[in-house]
């Protein structure tokens, strides 16, 4: 039994988006392969890479030195944030005209929830006019895909039917049909883990996927209520309709240099723990623990973490748990990485100590320090020992979040 | 990788203020060197706030390199600030 109303659920995704924001921007790059990369050298890692240079093999998370050998000619360009945000904003923008439920889902998605309001034009009409609208309100290299679906999990594979402009609509009667067309792994949530799991009890498309019963996906596939969310979700009833609070913050780097001392990467992760507060009181949150990672170039992985009985918020405190546990991180270091865990929220758990007024000072403190930052832009205040990283530690945009942009 | 040239460079600009959704459009503009560049295409504008200052943004190109334009709304400056040939 396939859920049998009138799709109502948008998709809205602009793919490859910061290439196509780019190739937007820079006329000259139109139709051209090009990878966006947050560093510009040989070694960086691929972050978003265009259609022209996917066509030629070119992947998310491949270096640049090897995507430069697949498309010869390819173009890196450095990521550019505010460019983003601003995109980023427009599509708010044009996608909030169409419904108050709106969801962002990250940078380049969002859903437009249309239940509840009887009297709007037929989706299909409203999905051509955002596509339209983004190219007359952004520009003419825009392109988005639009999908529309009885539930979020099938707008979102509507959307990606026909990449990059496509509009396609599921319902429960061509919902087998497109099934049909598509591998385990081209439905959303089904990586390799999943699908080596389904596959081995047989169900190796989506249409055995489909028709497996619930009891099977929720006993033998998944061992877990994750299976009957399955059985419902891929039939277009809502599961996903649900908002994940914070549970951690952080940030990482690869290191520019494998030859920097010792001195060096403890005042990067000292600019990290810098960045990492900004985030945190930007969401007023405070946390309760400190996770530190290492990552070598002999591909070891090594972490620390600590718990404090107390909330904490300021950088200084982040930074000082922070560089305690890294002094047992092993040499060789490529990338490092820190995060604030067991968060906690609101002015409730900024409390005062009672012998001591260590607390008040550092609340005015950093009060003082976050309200010049935001009134002269970031980093107008920060420690002399981050000096060095601010040179080559750039602000770079999470792609699965929207909470800081 | 050395395609792109970060400038900070003053430079004299002639905009037209119109209507419609863009209504600021850089037209030409002429650098140190005396050199006059004509505008053939905006790709994108947007305002960058660098604190509470509005630098407004006009990434255009001449057809032969893409460049970066940087407005101060509170100097009310222009400065030439990328230049990109991508060849």
């Amino acid at each position: 039994m396939y859920n049998q109303e009138v799709p109502l659920l948008m998709h809205v995704d602009l793919n490859s988006a910061f290439a196509s924001i780019e190739q937007q921007s820079r006329p000259l790059l139109r139709n051209r392969p090009i990878a966006v990369v947050n560093r510009r050298t040989v070694n960086t890692a691929i972050v978003t890479a265009s259609y022209e240079a996917k066509a030629l093999g070119v992947k998310v998370g491949m270096r640049f030195s090897e995507a430069s050998r697949l498309a010869p000619g390819l173009v890196a360009i450095e990521s550019d944030p505010p460019k983003y945000r601003y995109v980023y904003r427009k599509l708010v923008a044009i996608l909030g005209d169409y419904s108050p439920r709106l969801t962002m889902k990250s940078i380049d998605e969002g859903v437009l929830d249309f239940h509840g309001f009887t009297n709007h034009r037929p989706l299909i009409d409203i999905g051509y006019e955002i596509k339209q609208r983004l190219k007359d309100e952004v520009g003419v290299a825009m392109r988005c895909n639009v999908g529309i679906g009885p539930n979020r999990f099938l707008a979102k594979t509507a959307a990606g039917l026909h990449k990059p402009d496509g509009l396609d609509i599921i319902t429960s009667e061509n919902l087998r049909a497109v099934y049909g067309e598509l591998d385990l792994t081209d439905l959303t949530g089904i990586a390799k883990h999943y699908d080596q799991r389904l596959r081995a009890v047989g169900i190796d498309t989506p249409i055995a996927f489909l028709d497996a019963d619930e009891k099977t996906l929720e006993k033998v596939v998944f061992k877990s209520i994750v299976g009957r969310h399955w059985y419902v979700r891929l039939r277009g009833f809502e599961v996903d309709d649900r908002e994940f609070s914070t549970k951690t913050v952080g940030r990482q780097y690869v290191l520019e240099d494998r030859n920097l001392t010792r001195r060096e990467i403890t005042a990067r992760l000292h600019h990290l723990c810098e960045s990492v507060g900004f985030r945190l009181r930007s969401q007023d949150k405070l946390a309760r623990g400190v996770f530190v990672y290492v990552k070598t170039i002999d591909h070891q992985y090594w972490h620390a973490s600590r718990m404090v009985q107390m909330p904490f918020y300021s950088d200084t405190s982040i930074n000082s748990l922070a560089q305690a546990l890294f002094v047992n991180a092993p040499e060789g270091i490529k990338e490092i990485g820190v995060r604030c865990y067991g968060l906690c929220g609101g002015d409730d758990n900024k409390q005062l100590g009672l012998f001591s007024d260590d607390i008040v000072r550092e609340l005015g403190l950093v009060g003082a320090i976050d309200a010049i930052n935001y009134r002269y832009g970031d980093r107008t205040i920060h420690s002399a020992d981050t000096l060095s990283g601010s040179r080559v530690i750039k602000q770079k945009i999470p792609f699965g979040s929207t909470r800081y942009l | 990788m050395d395609d792109e040239l970060y400038l900070n460079e003053r430079i004299k600009v002639v905009v037209s203020f119109g209507d419609g959704l863009n209504p600021c459009r850089p037209i030409k503009f002429k650098r140190l060197s005396g050199r006059e560049i004509n505008v053939k295409e905006i790709g994108l504008g947007y305002p960058n706030m660098s604190g509470r200052k509005t630098i407004h943004i006009f990434d255009v190109t001449d057809g032969q390199a893409d460049y970066r334009l940087e407005f101060d709304s509170e100097r009310l400056t222009w400065r030439l600030t990328r230049e990109a040939d991508h060849v």
